[in-house]
């Protein structure tokens, strides 16, 4: 199971509305629909990265420019790139926004992701991040708008989690 | 080989470029070497970021040359941005990276390049075919001249002694003051809003 078409349209549509050109990934299975997506969509490059810190550190530098990016990953992404995200917003307050799959929610049946579920909330809250989980499509693109708002009003980061009903397990 | 040296050479080079830099002895030591790229120049402290955000600003200003001043132990941290840039072959960004086979500031225990790691091996190795050595000041300035002159990516590995230049002009600002400092200055010379006005600023 993964995410809808629907919400996967959501999502593009949402990026666009926001004039997101740049949109790193570490690519995963709940929102495995979106990624080829991101790269076929003509007016944003997409660029696979090889962890999530180093594409939380590409997407600081498209915001340095002037221009807007994305991180897109699993919520496990938070904890490899908590590091560099310290670094970047709470020590240079450079902001990226992140959309996330909530692995681990109620009703995961994978024992190897239960611990991204535990870890997420208290992660995004160590480090300060605000954040918001999206479990209706239709509140993606208002969310993405809102995401962009206030992390570029309080240069920090802002984190946009894809829940139930929005991907499924 | 001195990198104070080194940076004295690259910094003449220099006018309208964006240079990122990395922590260290390296940030006192470009702020004297290049007074006048001060504004142009972002000083970062994040092991394994530098590159990756040079690489974003890289991206985001595809007309305008991007300098990464990186170390061994910064390039160490995140080998993975060798791989993504390989394959997405930035043609504005050049990679500097003063390896002094040590991690300086904490006394300079040795980095792995102080064994038989290699980084314009593995650069090369990744697929970026403009990887260099240079040895000494004369193989500096020549492969710094071709790199800022060729619009492909280069990434050039300074071997460095471990010291920093003393009675260096000290950086007095933070992480902060420094981000915006930056963003003044590209905003200033690109033409574009980064952070504010706000709505009653």
């Amino acid at each position: 199971m993964s995410i809808t078409q629907v919400a996967v349209n959501e999502i593009l549509q949402g990026l666009l509305e926001a004039h997101v050109s740049v949109a790193c990934f570490l690519p995963e299975s709940l929102m495995k629909e979106l990624f080829p997506a991101l790269v076929a969509l003509e007016d944003l490059r997409a660029i696979p990265v090889t962890n999530e810190g180093e594409g939380a550190a590409i997407c600081a530098g498209v915001w340095l420019s002037g221009k807007r990016a994305v991180l897109v990953m699993e919520n496990s992404g938070i904890r490899s790139a908590a590091e560099a995200l310290a670094r970047l917003g709470i020590g240079a307050h450079i902001p990226v926004v992140m959309i996330m799959s909530y692995r681990g929610d109620l009703g995961e049946p994978n024992w190897w992701a239960i611990p991204h579920g535990i870890t997420m909330e208290p992660v995004l809250n160590a480090l300060r991040i605000p954040y918001r989980i999206i479990r209706q499509v239709d509140e993606i693109r208002t969310a993405i708008a809102e995401a962009y708002v206030t992390a570029y009003a309080s240069l920090n980061h802002v984190a946009l989690i894809m829940a139930s009903d929005v991907i499924s397990y | 080989m001195k990198r104070f040296d080194c940076m004295k050479l690259l910094a003449a080079k220099l006018k309208d470029e964006l240079v990122v830099l990395s922590l260290g002895g390296s940030v006192d030591e470009w702020f004297t070497a290049a007074p006048h790229m001060r504004e142009a120049s972002l000083f970062q402290q994040q092991l394994g970021c530098l590159t990756p955000e040079a690489f974003g600003l890289a991206v985001g200003l595809p007309h305008r040359r991007i300098v990464a001043l990186d170390t061994d132990g910064g390039m160490l941290f995140n080998l993975g941005i060798l791989a993504t840039l390989a394959n997405e072959r930035p043609t504005n960004l050049t990679v500097f990276i003063w390896d002094n086979e040590c991690y300086q500031s904490i006394g300079c225990p040795p980095t792995h390049t102080a064994g038989i790691v290699d980084l314009e091996g593995i650069a090369k190795g990744a697929g970026i075919p403009h990887a260099y050595t240079a040895r000494n000041l004369e193989e500096f300035e020549r492969l710094a001249t071709d790199a800022l002159a060729l619009n492909e990516l280069h990434m050039i590995v300074a071997k460095v002694e471990p010291m920093v230049e003393p009675d260096l002009v000290r950086k007095q600002s933070d992480g902060f003051e420094d981000t915006v400092t930056f963003v003044r200055y590209i905003e200033k010379t690109e033409n574009v809003s980064i952070i504010g006005p706000t709505e009653h600023n």
